[in-house]
């Protein structure tokens, strides 16, 4: 259980996984009654997700709310005790860890959080959110852990002289990279990166998201990136995997991920992204689901999805979406889909993105052009 | 009844004035240690039908705008010091406090971003839709009745009837905002000023509630204002585009111009700092240095100078005023042929704009940028 202090040594591996998620579930407890609790019930935040990260890759997690993207994560670090399931760092299972264990373990990964205000405590100074990690592993004297604040801050881009200054004396943008800075104290390999610019406004977003890019290069870092933007996502990620209630539909490449999409899900979700450009947004097509996502308590039987299913729809609703949750099955090479029918998707990023062969559907909607614009 | 109150509105006006017409527009926030300059000589106008959006970064003003349309300026600390709000002609800003309480809701209505706190939480549905209609028109309690499951039909809530007895919370967060549409379409206003209408929300329900909303308001000529932070969504839902800038609009003109030829630095900025899904692979962000001005200083020069990667000497002590792109004289300011306007000194080329930096040497860089403080 050596802990690999350079980050160069653990770029040398190559492409082995550094992270393997096997089946993870998350459920929290709901309970009745004051005097004496009855477990009523669980919320299945997350449901079944594997996946694996190699050394030095970035893997995008992505869903809207209360898919489960966040509590993976969390669990992944181990803030949340996992139901079932394993979670391996180089082979050894975090899930049964506890006590010194576990905390030396967690030098490996670090989390940057997405609301830069509520993640740094106002009463600590910049020196003292920096050098925590450092004190709580004991790493360092007194005057190497300044040094090493000192360093941390330029690295992310900040004076180091700022470092006696208080979180509120910082903008958004420079509150999280000071909690970049504190992600990266201990050299960890593994960053947990939970919505890191989605509090941010966007010409701030763009600096924090080049500054993990330059970082990933310098120090071989790899990422799990979770945000419910895909256009961030995309991005950033080399690979993508999509979660709908609790579990992952499809994972693939960023690439393939977005010229190839075979969820239904995942096709759904890229139209429904506004594109930046007049021009193409008259000229596109959109799936728009209808409802709400469904409770965690109480998931849809079979595939979670069917209920929102655009394809189901078309196929007729078939049995099967209802009676069997689909398995991820590989349909190309590293492109895994959990759709009985993802063979029909065809979401070519045309079809999805752009002008031409609409999705033939029901409930396919065409973007009405603005009135006033259509001649200019 | 509307009818009426329409006709006697457009009799009130010159047959070309727009519907709404904001002058010179200037807000600021008196706080027990500083004078917050919010708005700072703001002018736009809204023509009958029009959608119109007002896009910036948190703290450029773009809602205090809206709240002071609407005379909802936080007091005593908010207040109009300066400029006009004519709506049909009338100036909302100089209208007393029981005029402009007809005219809100009747006439101009908002629905928020998040519609929790603009919905009572201890009343159903059924009870604030129908104190809207009753508050301003003289109809039954069963009038009222069927006209809030009409509405709520209208917006796609499903079984509207038992719907009405329920409470916000029982809804979900894309259904709430149906709702507030609903409440804000009640009494079919002219304009519907729309903050951040869909920020809250998930992008797939972002797209029912998007489409919501252009079907009614196309469907009722309803004017919109749809303030936003997002390029994507005014790029998909609106005619012409303000983009302001701490307290100012730096580049205004129909949407189709303003993304197909950014002119200001500030937009040419904006649109490079977000990575697009239609993208091409690997693209570069190109990030604005620094942060937003400490705006409880009184605003000297360009605002957007010390993040400018196109400045010069002149940008730091003037600032510069909002003409069109290609100097022509009179600007058209509503409707297809609307002027595009800048308001810089230097601006990039649009070579340069398409790269999204200064290619040659150009502008002088003055100073260190970064600071926040």
């Amino acid at each position: 259980m050596t802990h690999s202090i350079t980050p160069q040594a653990a770029t040398a591996a190559g492409t082995s996984p550094l992270l393997e998620v096997e089946d993870l579930a998350v459920w929290f407890p709901i309970t009745e009654g004051v005097v004496f609790e009855r477990h009523t019930g669980d919320v299945r935040a997350v449901d079944g997700v594997s996946f694996s990260i190699r050394r030095g890759e970035t893997l995008g997690l992505v869903g809207e709310s209360g898919c489960g993207k966040s509590t993976t994560g969390r669990a992944i670090v181990r803030l949340y005790k996992p139901t079932r399931g394993a979670i391996r760092i180089d082979g050894t299972d975090l899930a049964g860890l506890e006590g010194v264990e576990l905390r030396n373990m967690r030098r490996r990964m670090q989390m940057v959080f997405q609301d830069p205000y509520a993640s740094l405590d106002p009463r600590m100074n910049v020196a003292s959110i920096v050098a925590e990690p450092l004190e709580i592993h004991g790493v360092g004297t007194g005057s190497e852990r300044r040094e090493r604040v000192g360093e941390l801050l330029s690295t992310v881009g900040l004076d180091p002289s700022h470092a006696v200054r208080y979180p509120h004396e910082f903008s958004g943008g420079q509150r999280q990279r000071i909690g970049v800075a504190r992600a990266l104290a201990l050299q960890p390999d593994l960053i947990v990166a939970d919505e890191p610019v989605s509090a941010l406004d966007v010409s701030i977003q763009a600096q924090i998201i080049n500054l993990l890019g330059r970082l990933q290069d310098s120090f071989g870092l790899t990422y799990l990136f979770i945000a419910h933007d895909l256009s961030v996502v995309r991005h950033v990620s080399d690979r993508i995997a999509v979660m709908y209630l609790g579990r992952i539909v499809e994972l693939a490449t960023a690439k393939e991920l977005h010229d190839r999409p075979l969820h239904p899900y995942t096709v759904a979700l890229l139209s429904a992204i506004p594109i930046p450009d007049p021009v193409r947004e008259v000229s596109r097509r959109r799936i728009i689901l209808q409802g709400d996502v469904p409770s965690p308590v109480n998931p849809p039987s079979g595939c979670h999805f069917h209920t929102r299913c655009w394809l189901r729809e078309r196929l007729g609703n078939p049995e099967q979406c209802v009676a069997e949750a689909p398995m991820p099955r590989d349909l190309a090479a590293g492109h895994q889909v959990a759709c009985h029918f993802a063979e029909k998707t065809d979401g070519s990023a045309e079809q999805v993105l752009s002008i031409g062969r609409p999705v033939p559907s029901a409930s396919t909607a065409p973007v009405a052009p603005p009135p006033t614009t259509a001649g200019a | 009844m509307t009818q009426a109150n329409r006709l006697r509105a457009t009799a009130a006006r010159d047959a070309d004035a727009p519907l709404l017409s904001v002058r010179d527009l200037v807000v600021r926030f008196k706080t027990h240690d500083a004078t917050v300059h919010a708005v700072t000589g703001v002018s736009f106008d809204v023509a009958e039908g029009e959608t119109v959006g007002l896009v910036g970064e948190s703290g450029c003003g773009k809602s205090v705008t809206n709240l002071a349309i609407m005379r909802l300026l936080p007091k005593p600390a908010g207040r109009i010091e300066g400029g006009r709000v004519l709506l049909d002609g009338q100036d909302l800003a100089a209208m007393a406090e029981s005029e402009i309480r007809d005219i809100r809701g009747r006439d101009v209505a908002m629905i928020f971003q998040d519609p929790m706190p603009s919905l009572n939480p201890v009343l159903t549905i059924e009870e604030q839709l129908t104190e809207t209609l009753r508050a301003h028109r003289k109809i039954s309690a069963a009038d009222a009745r069927q006209r809030a499951i009409d509405l709520l039909v209208l917006v796609g809530i499903p079984n509207p009837e038992p719907r009405l007895r329920n409470f916000p919370h029982q809804f979900s967060g894309g259904m709430r905002q149906r709702v507030m549409i609903a409440m804000a379409l009640a009494l079919e206003p002219r304009l519907l000023i729309a903050d951040e209408p869909t920020t809250a929300l998930d992008v797939t329900i972002q797209a029912q509630v998007l489409e919501l909303i252009r079907d009614l308001t196309q469907k009722t000529g309803t004017a919109v204002i749809l303030i936003t932070h997002d390029l994507g969504v005014v790029a998909g839902m609106t005619q012409r585009v303000n983009v302001m800038y701490a307290g100012f609009i730096v580049e205004a003109g129909l949407t189709t111009d303003i993304f197909a030829k950014p002119s200001h630095p500030y937009t040419v900025g904006l649109l490079h700092s977000i990575p697009r899904i239609d993208g091409g692979e690997g693209e570069e962000l190109i990030p604005i240095e620094g942060a937003p001005p400490n705006q409880r200083l009184a605003p000297v020069g360009c605002p957007f100078a010390p993040r400018c990667a196109w400045r010069t000497d002149r940008c730091l002590t003037e600032n510069p005023v909002i003409v069109a792109v290609d100097g022509s004289g009179a600007a058209v300011l509503t409707g297809a042929a609307a002027t595009h306007r800048i308001a810089c000194h230097n601006p990039p080329t649009p070579a340069e704009a398409a790269a999204g930096r200064p290619l040659s040497g150009g502008a002088s860089r003055v100073g260190a940028t970064g600071d926040a403080r």
